[in-house]
């Protein structure tokens, strides 16, 4: 038995996903008639009980994914992403000379990566919104956490909808990457494939077969950067809340999400050397708890890029102390450094948000900013996102599942628009 | 005074000190040499400052900060004048990446020298032994640079009454087994208690079976082999280290119990750490080993696995006296080794899994892999 089928109640092994979708497409016609408001009330109950359930109050970004889940920002969402309607979701809609609605594409196998533990209910909760039935792969094998988080939602309950019905319409599964015929199963079965992961891994799974029909959405590997801006340096009060909050960014999934800073560009200015800036930085890490465990290949990165910043006389570095928790590496350099993440940060001093208009490509997803002046700001904004990035927020937001992401609407992209004239 | 005792621990038995005794008295010679070391090669004095809790401070092995080896393929770490440089050692570097360069003085090729005799005495005795060489001549080229490979089989040298290389480098670097040198060696020597020593692909992909296509074995029966590098290439064609001793014996004719691995680096030459008849490696009277945990970077306990830091007392001339590698070991235990020798002692395991391969017989592999 080759395939774990992550359920409530625990895990059942079978040996393929043929049967699990074949299941999953006879269903497709009951979840369409699920109304939208039966699903938003359902989701609703699901927010609430996650911060109530010992089992997942305590689960890495399960607070975000409660706000995530409450009616009201998930009917911003929808209207965001369906033409200022969630109703269309539920049949025809006037709209000009045409009545317009949404339906699903059908079934949505999505392979998920494995650094953030919430992500797989981002993808799975939006994919059902636009009532897809949905077969999740999840990166690893011991997903503990989804155990309770399915559990979590077969107790939840709405009126015309209950937690364990829903649960109907998903398949949870995993299985060892490698097994080629497995992969190409969930992806024949696919009208949408959703990917999350490594550009290797994105290659793969977009080269496997598929329906002629099938739409791909991908959401490959990517890299976040800070800045800070002299007019706001220049400016003491409430400096600290914002160094607390990109702090709370780099620790938010052990800075392992393509949105978490990994450079964080700091103008020069006349008040805060890039020095003092960093011990700002540190005093936040300071009150970081530690870390519960790391494996030992982050642990020889976070040494190998102390060492190279503090033998270097051209940069200069402050850690946590000898154990790995925490790390500010400064230089001068205009470049993006490589990525160490679990809490390795590199301030780098620039003279002007220009000089890193260069680098900026559709590589770089979130820009976590702060400028003194809206209007300069919203040029930086202009100029970075018209190079690639896909979101320009505050500080402590960085994190933040939203729509769009990565330049994408998903829920849009996981309905068919219909028309109906005459 | 520090030479003074640093000469004592090389001329000493190398494994008698309990642990406790040989911490105390190396965490008070580190702290000269490290505090020396900084100021004399400014990289590492700002590493210290920047990274490490004052000297003075420093009452265990464990406090003192780690460099990780990775660095002196980053920079040039050294404390003494060009004009006092008689050899620089090069690593062995995967495709891509640069070789480490160790810069080596007078004063600490001298102790290199002195310490690998004083620890393989103990290990192979100390007469002069028929020397078969499993590498070719080019790997020991005279000039102001040393490969990894080559400072080790200098090294063992010292032990060799004659000495004949088994290998011809054919163009591009590989190896071709010199079937005549090797059978008229056997013939000359077999019965004198031969030493041999390779790189453990090299010795494995090269000679053994290389020697058991052809059906061939030598009857050595008071042979030692030493060999070193990396189990991983080794261990991904499914070969055991029981699996590379037996074959290795029974083509030799030796006892597999002289089969004999060492760990060992080119940012460390000189100190190395052979297997024991128990199978475990302890560190000898001039250096030691810390085995740390990851995330706290603590010590581990007996029976855990951790990142070898290898510390030593020999270098004057480059900053190795506390380097933190990129390979996992696990501590056996301290000072009750079923084999006699005090200290802490462990078993190496693997390397850092995604980490930067590194060792000469993984780059050999790698080559052979290419073509």
């Amino acid at each position: 038995m080759r395939v774990t089928r992550f359920l409530p109640d625990g895990k059942q092994l079978v040996d393929t996903i043929t049967p699990l979708a074949e299941a999953l497409d006879k269903r497709r016609p009951a979840l369409a008639r699920v109304p939208i408001a039966a699903l938003l009330e359902l989701f609703d109950d699901f927010s609430r009980r996650l911060l109530q359930h010992p089992d997942t109050r305590t689960l890495d970004g399960v607070a975000f994914l409660s706000n995530w889940l409450r009616k009201s920002n998930l009917e911003g969402m929808l209207r965001l992403n369906l033409r200022g309607s969630k109703e269309f979701l539920d049949g025809f809609l006037p709209l000009g000379s045409l009545k317009l609605a949404a339906k699903p594409r059908g079934l949505v196998s999505m392979w998920m990566a494995g650094n953030v533990p919430t992500l797989p209910l981002f993808s799975m909760v939006s994919a059902l919104l636009a009532k897809n039935v949905c077969i999740v792969k999840l990166a690893l094998e011991n997903d503990e956490g989804m155990i309770s988080l399915l559990t979590v939602l077969s107790q939840s309950e709405a009126a015309e909808l209950k937690g364990s019905e829903l649960l109907q319409f998903v398949t949870v599964v995993w299985y060892d990457y490698q097994h080629q015929d497995l992969n190409e199963e969930m992806s024949w079965a696919a009208d949408t494939k959703i990917m999350w992961g490594g550009a290797a891994a994105l290659r793969a799974i977009s080269a496997l077969p598929r329906k002629e029909h099938c739409t791909e959405i991908a959401f490959g590997p990517k890299y976040s950067i800070g800045l800070l801006d002299r007019k706001r340096l220049e400016r003491s009060g409430g400096l600290d809340a914002v160094i607390a909050a990109f702090v709370r960014d780099i620790a938010a999934f052990d800075q392992r999400a393509c949105s978490a800073p990994q450079t964080i560009f700091i103008e020069k200015n006349s008040r805060l050397s890039l020095r003092q800036v960093a011990e700002l930085f540190a005093q936040h890490f300071r009150r970081l708890p530690p870390k519960p465990s790391l494996d030992f290949y982050t642990t020889v990165r976070i040494l190998n890029v102390r060492a190279e910043w503090a033998l270097d006389d051209q940069r200069d570095v402050i850690a946590s102390g000898p154990e790995a928790n925490w790390t500010i590496c400064m230089d001068s350099a205009v470049s993006m450094k490589e990525a160490v993440q679990s809490r390795t940060v590199f301030l780098s001093e620039i003279d002007s948000w220009e000089r890193i208009l260069p680098l900026i490509t559709p590589k770089i997803q979130t820009v976590g900013m702060v400028f003194g002046d809206a209007t300069d700001a919203e040029a930086f904004a202009n100029q970075v996102t018209q190079r690639g990035v896909a979101r320009c927020v505050p500080p402590g937001l960085m994190n933040g599942f939203e729509s769009p992401w990565d330049g994408k609407l998903l829920i849009s992209e996981l309905v068919r628009w219909v028309s109906l004239k005459g | 005074m520090v030479e003074q005792q640093v000469e004592e621990l090389l001329k000493g038995r190398q494994y008698d000190m309990p642990q406790r005794d040989k911490e105390q008295l190396l965490i008070s010679l580190l702290r000269a040499l490290c505090r020396s070391m900084a100021d004399n090669c400014a990289p590492y004095g700002r590493f210290l400052e920047r990274l490490g809790a004052p000297v003075e401070m420093w009452r265990r092995l464990a406090d003192i900060p780690p460099l990780p080896v990775t660095m002196f393929k980053h920079f040039e770490l050294c404390a003494v004048p060009p004009s006092q440089v008689v050899r620089v050692l090069l690593s062995s570097s995967t495709t891509g990446s640069s070789p480490s360069r160790i810069f080596v003085d007078k004063t600490t090729a001298f102790r290199q020298g002195r310490a690998l005799a004083a620890l393989l005495k103990e290990d192979i005795g100390g007469s002069r032994r028929p020397y078969l060489v499993l590498d070719s001549p080019d790997s020991v080229k005279a000039g102001d640079q040393l490969s990894a490979r080559g400072a080790a089989i200098r090294g063992i040298g010292n032990f060799a009454s004659s000495i004949d290389y088994a290998f011809r480098a054919l163009p591009g670097g590989e190896l071709s087994p010199d079937f005549a040198v090797i059978e008229s060696f056997f013939a000359n020597h077999g019965s004198r208690q031969p030493l041999l020593f390779g790189f453990t692909f090299i010795v494995w992909t090269r000679f053994v079976l290389e020697m058991e296509e052809r059906g061939l074995t030598f009857g050595a029966s008071g042979a030692t082999v030493l060999h070193s590098g990396g189990w991983k290439k080794l261990a991904a064609q499914a070969v055991s280290k029981a699996e590379f001793n037996s074959r290795t014996a029974a083509m030799v004719g030796c006892s597999p119990e002289t089969i004999l691995d060492f760990y060992g680096m080119v940012e460390q030459v000189g100190t190395v750490f052979v297997d024991c008849p128990a199978g475990n490696k302890h560190a000898p009277a001039f250096a030691d080993v810390v085995v740390r945990a990851p995330y706290t970077l603590e010590p581990v306990g007996t029976g855990e696995e951790g990142v070898i830091e290898v510390l030593s007392v020999l270098p004057t001339s480059y900053p190795g006296h506390a380097v933190i590698t990129e390979d996992l070991a696990t501590l056996i235990g301290c000072d009750d080794c079923p084999c006699g020798r005090k200290g802490s002692y462990f078993r190496f395991t693997k390397r850092v899994e995604r980490a930067e391969l590194r060792g000469c017989g993984d780059t050999f592999a790698k080559s052979r892999e290419r073509l």
